[in-house]
């Protein structure tokens, strides 16, 4: 156990953020421990894309703090460059960049951002592509992978930064059901290792194998808060049970 | 400004032969683009490789060629036509307003075809099926469901068109049609201030394209109407 | 009617030797155009009003007036000044070559800035954000992300406003340039046979274009390589 562990990684104070005049996050409050996985629930326009896309400023909060590693979002680039460093993110259409091969893919943002010599970003790409069991599509271009396959390449490129945080945006919401798995096993190893994880998911069993504490959001406000037999097995909120009884019978 | 008076009466007059021509020529091109799409959706082979040779030539050569080309031919025809009758005509002159108004019309009339065309393959065939499986007739589907579907994707690129349009009709003042740009030339002759005269024919161009810019941005809006996002 | 072959004969050479003209004529107009383009591209995106207006303003004015007024004020418009007559560019403006050039490069460029505006614009967002969350800058992000797919996205129009630009290059002949266009229009004014020199040199430009949209579109297969499916 290191000094770090228990120990706040990520803050959000009463955050707010509207678009125009329509509020999509509500006195947001959270705080995520180091090593902690979090998994997020909510319906559709919820808010929860918008609360994690905010800790990583590709949105701006309106007002409340945000804090990440200590370092607080405000204005500053220097701070939210150091944020960005620090917060590996995945996206539902995994948004990996068609020009480039998948090993480029992984280089790029090293190369670019931490000054690393092409040899050694070559290195730690193959090492992540192997992590993520796909090292021998290095040379392939995305659209030349399956679903499945893109998100896990995804994945690796967000790893290659060394993160302390990854977010995960509904990672396998865009893809065939028969290639969840292969993303839900990558993700669950990164857990294991001890990375601190937020998902936005509504991967259930993922949700009670692998999650620390489940949110539940709902109309931009967190609603109900708990680790994941309590909030599976006693949820407080009626929208909360409503909710689960949605997602679960069908 | 001086140099101007005088003038203003001729390049009123030769704006409204633009605006004539315009009418004339968009009135045309229409059609040709509604010919053109539709030859080129046909099931019929020849009318298909008509229209593809009428946009390929269209758009493949200089405007500026085909009007000459027009109107020479056109005169040499015709003078040819009359010439059986009257042995003594040596050489007819054809009206430049028709021949210029028919000649770029044919022109953007070509990308017209394109435009068309594609306007009716991208509606969707699922609101078209949508709405004969809701039993109305495949006539009804096409004025109520396709036209107004169409309308709203061709509308950006037709007002390029239209735009074309426009300032394709200073080309026709090339085979001698009365409008600015040649009431421009005129007046320099006279006046010796040729930069005033070309830059009062670009002022009344670009108001032209003013209103047909935000008479299409008006008509987008309109278009898109039931896009817009509530709340 | 007959066709006389021994004049189409005897002109397609005699127009061909305008082509070299014509072809400098499009590709340093291209090459100046873009270039031009790119610098208004990246005023608009600047962020920066006092950038961002000139460049719309200009965009505006020269896609809002027609090719051929411009050529106009240029060559026939400027020598009204006298600081112009005495400035170290009149060697360049006295010259109709280098005013049809001047022309020809500022028009295309208010267009080509518009197709690589669109080439940005079709970008996806996702894909922008992909490169902020992993820390890249915005300078990173547009070099490294933005240009090759836009690059890409852009081709398509950007042939079609090479063809324009092609068929444009037919005007220098309305200020006595010898292009092929001004070379067909003399053999006409001699031999009267609009017919056989008019078409022929109509099948010129089409094989020009056709050269053109062939070369954009490898170029555009090239680009797009990484889309297929297979390797
Ligand atoms: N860029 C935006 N502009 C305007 N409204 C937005 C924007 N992004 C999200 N919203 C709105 O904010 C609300 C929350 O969105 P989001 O965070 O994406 O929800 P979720 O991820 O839970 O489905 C939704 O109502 C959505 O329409
Ligand atoms: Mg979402």
């Amino acid at each position: 156990m290191t000094i770090n562990e228990g120990q706040p990684i990520i803050v959000l104070e009463n955050v707010a953020k509207f678009f125009g005049k329509f509020q999509a996050l509500k006195n947001i409050n959270l705080t995520v421990a180091k090593g902690e996985k979090v998994v997020v629930c909510g319906p559709s326009g919820s808010g929860k894309s918008t609360m994690i896309r905010c800790i990583n400023r590709l949105e701006e909060h309106n007002s409340g703090r945000i804090i990440v590693n200590g370092n607080e979002l405000t204005e500053s680039e220097k701070d939210i460059d150091a944020v960005r460093r620090e917060v590996g993110m995945v996206f539902q259409s995994f948004n990996l960049f068609p020009h480039l091969k998948v090993v480029d893919n992984l280089m790029l943002a090293p190369r670019l951002v931490r000054n690393t010599p092409k040899p050694e970003a070559r290195e730690i790409a193959m090492k992540f592509l192997t992590r993520v069991r796909i090292a021998d599509q290095a040379d392939k271009y995305p659209a030349q992978l399956s679903g499945g396959q893109q998100q896990r390449v995804a994945i690796a490129r967000a790893l290659c930064m060394n993160p302390e945080i990854m977010l995960f945006d509904e990672p396998t919401s865009a893809l065939d059901p028969e290639m969840i798995s292969e993303v839900l096993d990558v993700m669950t190893d990164l857990a294991e290792e001890g990375m601190t994880m937020i998902v936005v998911t509504h991967e259930m069993g993922f949700a009670r194998s692998v999650a620390d504490k489940v949110v539940f959001m709902d109309q931009g406000e967190i609603v109900e808060m708990n680790p994941p037999v309590e909030f599976f097995e006693s949820p407080k909120s009626e929208r909360t049970r409503l909710f689960l009884s949605q997602i679960l019978t069908h | 400004m001086e140099e101007l008076s005088g003038w203003g009466d001729d390049f009123f007059w030769g704006s409204v032969v633009v605006a004539q021509v315009f009418i004339v020529s968009l009135f045309l091109m229409v059609l040709f683009g509604l010919i053109g799409a539709g030859a080129k959706l046909s099931k019929n082979r020849i009318a298909n490789n008509i229209a593809a040779a009428y946009t390929v030539i269209f758009r493949g050569v200089p405007e500026i060629l085909v009007l000459l080309l027009l109107y020479f031919g056109a005169a040499i025809a015709l003078t040819n036509i009359v010439q059986i009758f009257d042995p003594n005509i040596k050489f007819l002159d054809i009206p430049p307003f028709w021949v210029g108004s028919f000649g770029i019309a044919l022109v953007v009339g070509a990308y017209a075809t394109e435009t068309f065309r594609g306007a009716f393959l991208g509606v969707d065939p699922g609101q078209i099926e949508a709405a004969r499986a809701l039993g109305i007739s495949s006539f009804k589907t096409f004025i109520y469901i396709q036209i107004p579907e169409m309308w709203r994707l061709a509308l950006p690129a037709f007002g390029n068109h239209m735009l074309s349009l426009i300032k394709d009709t200073a080309l026709i003042s090339i085979i001698g049609l009365n409008e600015t740009l040649f009431v421009a030339e005129q007046a320099t002759a006279t006046t010796g201030k040729p930069f005033t005269m070309f830059i009062v024919v670009g002022l009344i161009y670009l108001s032209f394209s003013t209103i047909i810019t935000l008479t299409v941005m008006g008509l987008e809006k309109y278009a898109n109407k039931h896009l817009e996002h509530g709340r | 009617m007959i066709v006389d072959f021994s004049l189409i004969i005897d002109s397609i050479p005699k127009m061909l030797t305008g082509l070299s003209l014509t072809l400098q004529l499009l590709f340093v107009s291209a090459f100046l155009g873009t270039i031009l383009a790119i610098i208004l591209l990246l005023m608009r995106i600047s962020g920066r009003w006092y950038l961002q207006w000139p460049a719309v303003v200009y965009i505006y004015i020269f896609r809002g007036t027609p090719i051929l007024v411009q050529i106009f004020i240029i060559y026939h418009g400027l020598p009204q000044f006298e600081f112009i007559r005495t400035s170290i560019f009149w060697p360049i403006l006295r010259e109709p070559y280098g005013c049809a050039i001047l022309a020809l490069s500022l028009n295309t460029g208010a267009y080509v800035s518009e197709i690589l505006r669109g080439g940005i614009l079709g970008v996806p967002r996702g894909l922008h954000e992909a490169g902020s969350a992993l820390g890249l800058s915005v300078r990173q992000r547009f070099i490294y992300i933005t240009t090759p797919i836009a690059v890409r996205l852009a081709i398509p129009a950007y042939s079609n406003d090479i063809v324009s630009l092609m068929k444009a290059t037919a005007l220098a002949s309305t200020i006595t340039l010898l292009d092929m266009m001004g070379i067909a229009r003399t053999i006409v004014a001699d031999t009267f046979a609009p017919y056989e020199v008019f078409i022929s040199l109509a099948v010129i430009y089409m094989i020009l274009t056709l050269i053109i949209q062939k070369s954009f579109g490898w170029f555009e297969r090239y680009m797009s390589r990484y889309l297929k499916k297979e390797a």
